[in-house]
């Protein structure tokens, strides 16, 4: 077990080092780069140009470069954004808690939709019930996510008047502008993208976990449970949703850097002051030190999450820490 | 189950609360400026005349700024915004003409054109209450002299000495001619900023302190910067609104919803691609102010081969098709200017003539006319027999162009789809091939097709600032064709060469006389116009939505400055 331990994680140092060289590189060869914001506009003459360039510290070849970030960056400094002269951590940071919110909130609620209505269709196979929740789940997956969001704030946002005359929601922002703090506003505010985000990632896991209760509600164990006179509920509750939530448990483990990492569609249709919306604008304007923090933090998470479940597994399974 | 269920539940508590605290720290920035803000309102009696005046004006932006220091902003959201607190020496009114602000009048030069004398106004005080003289003018000519500044030194550079004979005059001297002096010091920095070299952390990049109607008072990354009145804003009772905010947008399309809805006041940068939009909005009241901005869209054509030799002198590697000045002339003959602005543009622009169309240095021309049977008598005279195919070939070269514009570009894509008609039946064959602007506009070291001349026309959009100097020189001087030996500087991408165009700009970057430099400016204008590098479509526009209880936005030419007279912007409510 000790030395499965070590092993996995010296692999995970290892790619992650391998993932920063190659996402610099991608950086560092997107076309145009930060400069372009300068050479697009006609009042910067040469000599501004090669000086600004100089500053930024683009005259050094990419390896040099890269050594240079990866020096400070295991010295704990992770440089500052080209565009804001701000640490990029900071950056992140600010923008952190808003991401983690609504994205902790979707969680939730994907979840409690999704567990029900997963377990009910699989255990009522092929009634209108599991038709109507797999009709919904195939169109949750298939839908555009733009135009379902737009569609919401055209319904909830604009036509349709609360009593005050005013919109029935907000179809923007994360609180009215101007008001104090206030619990209600901020539900309100949170209601469309929760509901947008809920119906698009709700259909998956639903889905997922209706084939696994199917596969284990037509195993030998279950009709002994049953055989044996146990209640259908405990048969149901205890037996299989035991064994068959394993899986949807380590997609969601799974899943859970994405709460770092935002929602760029939903964050971007409601105006919420998100990560995701920040990450694409610097990666738009190839703000480096800034994309590469994030997309760092983004990868160790994912392999930290990995590395988690593998633990988990090895735990539960003596098979995995023989091999 | 039940464990990751506490877990999650924890994880949405913490979420509530961080997000409660971030909200609360955001705004414990405003408290020092809004107690500092406060002390001498209360000094100052009550002079504000009960006007109509009051209120708070929302303003969408799809961009947000990253910086408040003007030294150090790069993208144009920063420059329109900065203009909320900043203000310089002198501006540029909606007309695209110099006007006097922090100046009592437009500088004075010597006979020789070497001396140039700013008379400050005096009285004027920062945000933080210090008086504005001329120290702070200095002060902020070295600032964009430093090493660390991202904004142009062109002129800073050739000032020799700059003096203070008294707090408010200003006399700089210059090693040679600087012909734009005009728009030197269009912005100031306080010289309490803090050391030069530690610009990029001075405390006014985030908490600014100008001389303009507003300052600064909270800022939300990604939601909102509110700006409020400026206690020590030089006119009495002004500005009329109490705070203007700037809502960070995702997108146009968001901010046109919120236009119709009133949950903003007004909405930046749009184009002329949102007229439709806009039109449909003016039952709910919305309306739009425009104004012209000096730039056009236009169609650069490649005089050098188009394989990527870069030739320096086109003549020495022709390009096979534009080369001939008989074939760029059917090509603007087959144009036809006035039907792309009425089709597309739902004649809100004025087709393209010029290459200054506006302003003090404006020099408009009559439109080039359409004329089918010209266009295809001059193909003729050149040699471009009709094809098979209805496309004209000449000694084995087939009359096929491509044009490259930036993709996702809705209105460009269309204005291709109707020139590609439009060459059509005078028998040229236009193929679209767009890339994104990162790739159209890329440099000389990532390859860029315009620097490299590897294209044959490209259409974007571009055109002088309020002084011609820079953008005519670097579009048609023959020294600025990119080639590898000056590192491709230089955006002569039509590799353009005509002695006298050489002559008359080298002239008039060396004189100060405003109008000689216009009569020589005006001299390339109608030379371009024979020789055509470049064709003009038409006009660009600045143009902004507003809701109508929102009155005195006035876009200034300048990038798409729209705060310049912000202490004159009134709200009904």
């Amino acid at each position: 077990m000790y030395t499965y331990f070590i092993r996995r994680l010296f692999q995970s140092i290892f790619t992650l080092l391998a993932i920063s060289m190659i996402l610099f590189g991608l950086i560092s060869s997107v076309p145009g780069g930060f400069m372009s914001v300068y050479t697009e506009r006609s009042d910067y003459s040469p000599e501004d140009l090669a000086r600004i360039r100089a500053k930024l510290g683009l005259d050094d070849p990419v390896p040099v470069r890269y050594l240079k970030w990866l020096g400070n960056m295991l010295k704990g400094d992770w440089g500052n954004s080209i565009s804001t002269k701000r640490p990029a951590l900071e950056e992140i940071a600010d923008r952190l808690p808003n991401t983690m919110l609504l994205m902790s909130i979707m969680l939730v609620t994907t979840l409690l939709v999704a567990v029900p209505l997963g377990i009910l269709s699989a255990v009522k196979q092929y009634t209108w019930l599991d038709h109507i929740s797999t009709t919904l789940a195939f169109a949750g997956q298939s839908l555009p996510v733009f135009w379902f969001g737009l569609l919401l704030i055209i319904i909830f946002a604009v036509t349709l008047k609360g009593a005050d005359g005013k919109p029935l929601l907000p179809g923007s922002g994360m609180y009215t502008l101007g008001e104090e703090f206030s619990l209600a506003d901020r539900i309100k505010h949170l209601i469309l993208p929760v509901t947008m985000l809920t119906f698009v990632s709700a259909a998956g896991y639903m889905r997922y976990l209706r084939s696994s209760m199917l596969d284990v509600i037509n195993e030998d164990y279950i009709r002994t449970a049953r055989a044996k006179g146990a209640k259908e509920r405990i048969v149901i509750y205890k037996h299989a949703l035991r064994n068959a939530i394993i899986p949807l448990v380590t997609l969601v483990a799974l899943d859970l850097p994405s709460l770092f990492g935002g929602a760029l569609f939903t964050e971007t249709i409601f105006a919420w002051p998100g990560g995701g919306r920040l990450y694409f604008n610097a990666a738009l304007k190839t703000d480096y030190p800034l994309v590469m923090a994030v997309l760092m933090i983004e990868s160790a998470l994912i392999i930290g999450s990995n590395l988690l479940v593998d633990f988990v597994y090895a735990a539960l399974d003596p098979r995995i820490r023989l091999s | 189950m039940k464990v990751l269920k506490t877990v999650l539940t924890l994880l949405f508590v913490a979420s509530i609360l961080l997000t409660a605290c971030g909200g609360q720290k955001a705004t414990e920035a405003a408290p020092e400026a809004a107690t500092e803000a406060a002390a001498p309102a209360a000094e100052a009696p009550a002079t504000e005349a009960p006007t109509s005046g009051g209120g708070t004006v929302i303003i969408g932006t799809p961009q947000e700024p990253g910086m408040m220091n003007t030294l150090l902003t790069s993208s144009s959201i920063e420059d329109a915004v900065v203009s909320l607190f900043d203000e310089g020496l002198v501006s540029v009114n909606e007309k695209g003409e110099y006007v006097p602000v922090l100046a009592k009048e437009l500088p004075t030069v010597s006979e020789d054109g070497l001396v140039v004398t700013w008379l400050l106004k005096e009285g004027i005080k920062w945000s933080d209450g210090s008086d504005f003289t001329c120290d702070d003018v200095r002060f902020t000519m070295e600032g964009a002299l430093s090493d660390l500044s991202q904004v142009s030194a062109s002129g800073y550079r050739d000032i020799e000495s700059l003096d203070c004979p008294d707090p408010y005059t200003v006399v700089a001297t210059f090693g040679e001619v600087y012909a734009p002096y005009l728009r030197l010091f269009s912005y100031t920095v306080p010289d309490t900023a803090g050391a030069m070299e530690d610009m990029e952390s001075w405390d006014i990049n985030r908490n600014p302190v100008g001389t303009g109607p507003f300052i600064l008072t909270e800022w939300v990354p990604g939601d909102h910067l509110t700006f409020s009145k400026n206690p020590y804003y030089r006119e009495e009772g002004k500005p009329n609104l109490d705070s203007v905010i700037i809502k960070i947008l995702p997108s146009r399309e968001v901010g046109m919803q919120l236009l119709g809805t009133g949950e903003i006041h007004a909405l930046w940068d749009l184009t002329e691609a949102n007229f439709p939009e806009l039109e449909a909005l003016a039952a709910d009241g919305v309306s739009f102010v425009s104004t012209v901005t000096g730039e056009n869209e236009l169609l650069s054509l490649n005089f050098g081969a188009n394989d990527g030799t870069a030739p320096a002198d086109p003549s020495t590697a022709p390009h096979p098709i534009l080369f001939d000045l008989k074939v760029r002339q059917a090509i603007q003959y087959a144009i036809d200017k006035q039907s792309i602005v009425d089709a597309l543009l739902y004649g809100n622009v004025n087709p393209g003539n010029s290459a200054v169309p506006v302003g003090t240095f404006g020099c408009p021309q009559p439109v080039s006319e359409f004329s089918v049977e010209k266009a295809n008598a001059l193909l003729d005279e050149a040699g471009w027999v009709v094809g098979a195919d209805g496309i004209r070939e000449k000694d084995g070269v087939r009359m096929s162009l491509k044009i490259a514009t930036t993709t996702g570009n809705q209105l460009r894509e269309q204005t291709e789809q109707v020139l590609a008609e439009m060459f059509k039946a005078v028998g040229i064959e236009l193929v679209i091939e767009n890339v994104p602007s990162d790739v159209l506009f890329a440099s000389w070291e990532s390859d860029g097709m315009r620097d490299h001349g590897t294209y044959d026309i490209v259409m974007y959009t571009t055109g002088p600032s309020t002084d011609p100097d820079s953008h005519l020189y670097s579009s048609f001087h023959s020294s600025e064709i990119p080639t590898a030996d000056n590192e491709g500087t230089g955006a002569n991408f039509s590799r353009y060469i005509n002695a006298d165009v050489d002559a008359w700009l080298d002239e008039a970057a060396t004189i100060t006389d405003t109008a000689k430099r216009k009569e020589l400016y005006c001299n390339v204008v109608e030379q371009i116009n024979t020789d055509l590098p470049r064709i003009y479509l038409y006009e660009r526009l600045s143009i902004m939505g507003h809701r109508n209880e929102f009155q005195g936005l006035k876009i200034s030419p300048t990038f798409v400055d729209f705060a310049w007279d912000a202490a004159n912007w009134t709200l009904e409510q």
